[in-house]
């Protein structure tokens, strides 16, 4: 553990510290003369204004295929998903007088290869707190119909990283069915309500199914299939990016196809019969996050693009309900494979991201970046 | 400013075009499809959709004056060709079947591997396909230019003489009118219960579970509008690559537009090489997880129909998604 701290501390996080200002600068030069470079037309990207107050800051670099970010209620620290590592992460924040560190905390997470090319090893997905301690690790490492949900109690992790053994309680998995034929995995995202779980799975792609897994004083229930959402909006399916809307809405992004552009679909669905009541078509291409600025309530998206990253992205979700609702979608930053974001609660927002890899690079390009002036 | 006041002059002298040329095509959308979205630069006219029909029979816009769009895109052959490749002029014959072009107004791609996206980008293709109709643009406008009737359609549609590019919208607006909908499938969809038999009724359950169909035929045009590798022709010498060739990403070698399966009875036989003759053939292939290889489409697994199920889904497939109102259109008398 201690080693593993200082190897994590020396090449990410202090790395990360020292050049990060000056990687800052240099991205931000990049993104501007690319933000010229835009045919004023594009449809989504309106670029973003000049005089933005947002800032961005690399927090970890050297991670491997990130999936998954959520922040710990109370103290702050900001948990990631080291998918490619089948592993999760602490970060504890920098503070007055008191270094950022970063940790391995639970390992042993079984692995899997996702896509035929771009290939991307992958272990843990989503993450979310449904207690103070309790962190909820939505898999991605088994077949499809052997998919579980983690539950582990983080604070008893002392100075050892734990196994996925030490689970505190596993939820699931949701075999093969008449409702899913080939049963459920990739649990790429989740949203928690109170009451229970709503993780966005990938199984049944006649169904697109989102599962739903209920607390009961901090013990979870039975994971069970909730909403089938291809049947609903017919078209699209691939449910990724999930969270709860202001007012106790589902809120999806489905993502579509990974090689078809613009397909994405912003839906909201209700939370309690599980009926679509709005589908928006999006100009992004794959919709991976979804969460509401805890102060303006304002709804962000990551669009991770898979087949032209140089599209993806944070952009801010603009939307009009009514008679004709409508959506405005705003790019507020280019982001190279953004995979999951996290608000904590002063509007601070915690973005994974999986990168580029380069000839020569002596890191793996992904990173936890910090993003603060959203509005 | 100024050109912004240019502009408005350009939207009011283009709207006067239209006025006193041509009248609003009245489109009927099929019981089950949804509105269609017509490119702002090319609305449906009456006078536009009869060129665009003239010109899509009219094998004046080859080379050898032998082939026309309906050649390949016939008709009474479900508006594709019955044959397993085309065959365009001098008797050359390509390396893909022709797809139907019935919906194809609401494909987001064209083209197998979707090199195209609008039918109006699509429809030059062809034309200046050396295997196909083999003309060069200039050549196919100065023809056409000699033929008074296009002349005076032209003017009267486009408000000049024959330009590539109004070839490529009127024959685009043609195409949108080709729809078929309203099938049996969506009359049951729409809750008349007797409009399907009892066995298609069990291959459309089927369809949309067991069989997995709808995970990528899906929506009302039986379609995602993605690419996906069956494994079909992966074992020739050397496999056409399908989408690959126009993205370049690795995931997409041997991946094939999904297509429309409306009036899928009429327009054998099926797959980018016309290599299945039958529906039942193209089930079979399904029932056995396609043809393996290492990009195959994580949709196709077997299956494990019985016999039974094969033929409720043929079934599903030949009397559910044939409509009654199949868009058949008459070769129209050609101007001269
Ligand atoms: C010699 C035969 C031939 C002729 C003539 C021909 N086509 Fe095609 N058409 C094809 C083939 C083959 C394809 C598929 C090619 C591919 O995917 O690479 C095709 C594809 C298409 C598509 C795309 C449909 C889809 O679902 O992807 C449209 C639309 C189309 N043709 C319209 C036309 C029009 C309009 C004309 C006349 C200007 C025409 N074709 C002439 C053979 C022909
Ligand atoms: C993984 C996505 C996928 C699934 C699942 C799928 N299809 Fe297809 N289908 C395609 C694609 C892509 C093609 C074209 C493939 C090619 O030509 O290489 C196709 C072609 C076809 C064709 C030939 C159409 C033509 O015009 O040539 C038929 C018929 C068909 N599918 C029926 C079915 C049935 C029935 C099922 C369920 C048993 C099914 N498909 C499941 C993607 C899919």
């Amino acid at each position: 553990m201690r080693r593993c701290t200082r190897i994590l501390l020396s090449w990410a996080c202090l790395l990360a510290l020292t050049t990060s200002l000056q990687a800052q600068d240099q991205k931000k030069e990049k993104s501007a003369s690319e933000q010229q470079k835009k045919p004023a037309a594009a449809k989504p990207a309106e670029k973003p204004a000049a005089d933005s107050k947002v800032k961005t800051r690399d927090l970890v670099i050297n991670l491997y295929n990130p999936c998954g970010v959520a922040v710990q209620p109370d103290t702050g620290h900001v948990y990631i998903s080291g998918s490619g590592y089948q592993r999760i992460l602490r970060f504890t924040p920098p503070k007055e007088n008191q270094m950022p560190t970063i940790a391995e905390v639970i390992n042993g997470f079984p692995k899997d290869v996702y896509g035929k090319g771009p290939k991307y090893e992958i272990g843990p997905l989503g993450l979310v707190f449904v207690s103070k301690n309790l962190l909820a690790v939505g898999g991605g490492g088994n077949p499809d119909g052997k998919e579980v949900l983690w539950f582990f109690d983080v604070s008893q992790i002392k100075d050892q990283p734990i196994d996925t053994k030490a689970a505190k309680h596993v939820a699931g998995p949701i075999p093969k069915s008449e409702k899913t034929n080939r049963g459920e995995g990739n649990f790429y995202a989740l949203a928690y309500d109170g009451k229970a779980i709503y993780i966005t799975t990938n199984g049944d792609d006649t169904k697109g199914w989102i599962a739903r897994c209920p607390i009961n004083n901090g013990t979870p229930g039975k994971l069970e299939l909730f909403i089938a959402t291809k049947p609903q909006v017919e078209t699209t399916d691939a449910p990724v990016g999930i969270t709860l809307s202001p007012d106790g809405k589902l809120v999806v992004g489905q993502a579509g196809e990974i090689n078809v552009p613009e397909d994405s679909l912003l839906c909201f669905y209700n939370i309690q019969t599980g009926k679509l009541e709005l589908k928006l078509e999006t100009p992004l291409y794959d919709i991976v996050a979804l969460a509401y600025h805890p102060k303006s309530k304002t709804l962000y998206a990551l669009d991770f693009a898979w087949m032209a990253p140089d599209k993806g992205g944070l952009f801010r979700l603009d939307v009009t309900t009514g008679q004709q609702p409508s959506l405005k979608v705003t790019k507020v930053l280019s982001l190279d494979k953004p995979t999951a974001m996290a608000f904590a609660p002063d509007g601070t927002l915690y973005i994974t991201l999986i990168g580029t890899a380069k000839e020569g690079d002596k890191y793996k390009p992904g990173k936890l970046i910090e993003v603060t002036g959203l509005e | 400013m100024r050109k912004v006041w240019a502009l408005g002059m350009c939207l009011v002298m283009g709207m006067q075009v239209g006025l006193w040329a041509d009248e609003p095509y009245k489109l009927q959308i099929p019981p089950g499809l949804p509105p269609l979205k017509v490119p702002q630069d090319n609305p449906l006219t009456a006078k536009k959709v009869e060129l665009g029909r003239q010109l899509y029979f009219d094998p004046r816009l080859s080379r050898d004056n032998t082939i026309s769009c309906a050649s390949c895109h016939d008709p009474t052959k479900g508006w594709s060709n019955g044959e397993r490749f085309a065959t365009g002029v001098r008797g050359q014959v390509g390396g893909r079947s022709a797809p139907t072009i019935i919906n194809a107004a609401y494909n987001r791609f064209q083209f197998w591997d979707g090199r195209a996206g609008s039918l109006e980008e699509q429809a030059l293709g062809p034309i200046q396909n050396p295997i196909e109709m083999d003309m060069t643009l200039e050549e196919v406008v100065a023809k056409l230019n000699k033929i008074e009737g296009y002349r005076r359609q032209f003017r009267e549609v486009f408000g000049t003489d024959v330009t590539a590019d109004g070839i490529a919208k009127a024959i685009a607006a043609f195409e949108r009118t080709i729809l078929s909908g309203g099938a049996p499938y969506d009359r049951y969809k729409a809750g008349d219960k007797n409009a399907l038999s009892p066995a298609a009724v069990r291959g459309m359950k089927l369809f949309f579970g067991k069989a997995n169909c709808a995970a990528c035929h899906s929506g009302p045009n039986f379609t995602d509008n993605g690419f996906h590798n069956l494994g079909v022709g992966w074992n020739n010498k050397d496999p056409d690559l399908g989408r690959y060739l126009v993205t370049k990403q690795e995931g997409d070698k041997g991946a094939f537009k999904t297509p429309t399966l409306r009036e899928i009875a009429r327009t054998a036989p099926y797959m980018h090489d016309g290599s299945h003759k039958t529906l039942e053939d193209v089930v079979r292939f399904y029932n056995k997880g396609g043809n393996p290889n290492p990009y195959l489409d994580e949709e196709i697994f077997p299956l494990d129909l019985t016999d039974q199920e094969i033929q409720d889904l043929v079934t599903f497939l030949k009397e559910g998604l044939s409509s009654p109102n199949y868009p058949m259109v008459k070769p129209p008398q050609l101007p001269k």
